[in-house]
């Protein structure tokens, strides 16, 4: 059974410890990690390590503004009352009484469920991904990359996923390898 | 000895089983043997007959032995036990032994035999990828052995100072992505020239050390993390 990578965001320590702990022990889920902002998954995301999301439902303004999220689903974690239109926007939500099974079902079920904005069925690589895999492979930042090619960190990390999902390679020596393998730059890179 | 034991936590093994049926059951799990410096022959014996034998615990054996027939298989933390810390500390040395003297090197020659068919790119490229990737793993064992267990030794001799689980913050997460890309690149770039037979165990190899450094991976994280912890709370 595939097991969905689930990065837990949430800086109220003891709910995300406990959903941890729960996700930890099902075999449908594995835990990639924890974190306090949305800001510090961007960078596991680009490098495709994660398949579902729980998150504090407020941080919601940080999830909307986080476009590499819109290809990962964000199953919101409810700990107070929040307007019903915001929890609506996430794939799914738990609150501090959901049981231990449905937390496991709910965000497994979330893992499941087809991306609003799927990543293209092609697996070549299109221009823009090609210039971003030469910048990355080159030692550039999402920021270098962004300013270099005029375009925003966010695009640039949605990028960076799709080249991730089609390479089958995460590491930026990984890609750096296929890079010069596929003569994209020259092997005095590496 | 016929200890009682619960084992609906365990995956299907039971102390009761013979050695026979449960490699039987899993080939695999011979490498938990020699890593475990376990003698052959085992002839009929169970496997708490075994332990007994060689003197190892029967829950921490038949624990490591599910984690390996089963990559999603957790611990339960009300059968971890702070006496079995200095014994899975051994069993992980064993591993990182195992890693540097069998695994890699053997993966590294079958690597070799591959390249010969391979255009002087992608021979020096492979080549140096993979050299690094070995460097990476061994310099993360190096640490473990130098910055945890080290400690964890002190802590077996009554030093609980700095025994917490906050020493186990080693990421695991980077040796799996450049284990799944070795195995990415060498998959996509074998070359045609070379045997077929080759080219088949050139992949068994490189996926089955993947799949064996996820698993040492998940000892450290859901058995050794979890026992530091407990140990702490015992003797603080």
């Amino acid at each position: 059974m595939k097991r969905h990578k689930v990065a837990i965001v949430d800086s109220a320590t003891v709910v995300a410890e406990g959903i941890a702990a729960i996700l930890s022990r099902s075999p449908r889920t594995e835990v990639v990690g924890i974190y306090r902002h949305i800001a510090e998954i961007e960078s596991i995301i680009a490098a495709g390590r994660v398949d579902v999301v729980v998150a504090s439902v407020a941080q919601y303004h940080e999830i909307e503004a986080t476009t590499s999220l819109n290809n990962i689903p964000v199953v919101g974690m409810q700990s107070s009352l929040i307007e019903e239109d915001i929890v609506r926007r996430f794939n799914a939500t738990i609150t501090l009484y959901t049981s231990a099974e449905d937390v496991e079902r709910i965000v497994a079920e979330a893992a499941e469920q087809p991306s609003e904005h799927n990543i293209s069925e092609s697996h070549e690589l299109s221009d823009r991904e090609r210039d971003v895999l030469v910048l990355v492979a080159r030692g550039f930042t999402n920021k270098e990359i962004a300013s270099e090619l005029n375009i925003s960190p966010h695009t640039v990390i949605s990028h960076r996923k799709n080249i991730v999902h089609k390479t089958g390679i995460r590491s930026v020596a990984g890609l750096t390898v296929y890079a010069v393998l596929n003569k994209l730059v020259d092997s005095e890179l590496i | 000895m016929n200890k009682k034991i619960s084992t609906a936590h365990l995956a299907s093994f039971s102390p009761e089983m013979k050695i026979f049926e449960l490699v039987e059951s899993s080939p695999s799990l011979l490498s938990i043997f020699s890593r475990l410096n376990i003698r052959l022959p085992f002839g009929d014996i169970s496997i708490s007959e075994m332990c007994e034998r060689e003197g190892h615990s029967v829950e921490l054996f038949m624990m490591l032995a599910s984690m390996h027939a089963d990559t999603s298989f957790r611990p339960s933390k009300e059968h971890l036990k702070p006496e079995m810390l200095g014994e899975i500390i051994e069993y992980l040395r064993a591993s990182h032994r195992y890693y540097a003297e069998h695994m890699l090197p053997h993966t590294a020659a079958h690597l070799e035999k591959i390249l010969q068919h391979c255009d002087t790119l992608s021979q020096s490229v492979l080549r140096r990828f993979y050299d690094d990737y070995t460097q990476y793993i061994i310099d993360h064992f190096n640490e473990e052995e130098r910055n945890i267990f080290s400690i964890i030794d002190g802590c077996a001799e009554g030093d609980a100072r700095e025994c917490n689980c906050n020493l186990f913050d080693m990421p695991h997460a980077d040796i799996d992505d450049r284990s799944n890309d070795i195995a990415s690149l060498i998959f996509k770039n074998l070359p045609e020239e070379a045997p077929t037979s080759l080219r088949c165990t050139m992949l068994e190899h490189i996926y089955a050390l993947r799949d064996d450094l996820r698993r040492h991976s998940n000892v450290e994280m859901y058995l050794l993390r979890p026992l530091i912890e407990i140990y702490s709370n015992t003797t603080r």
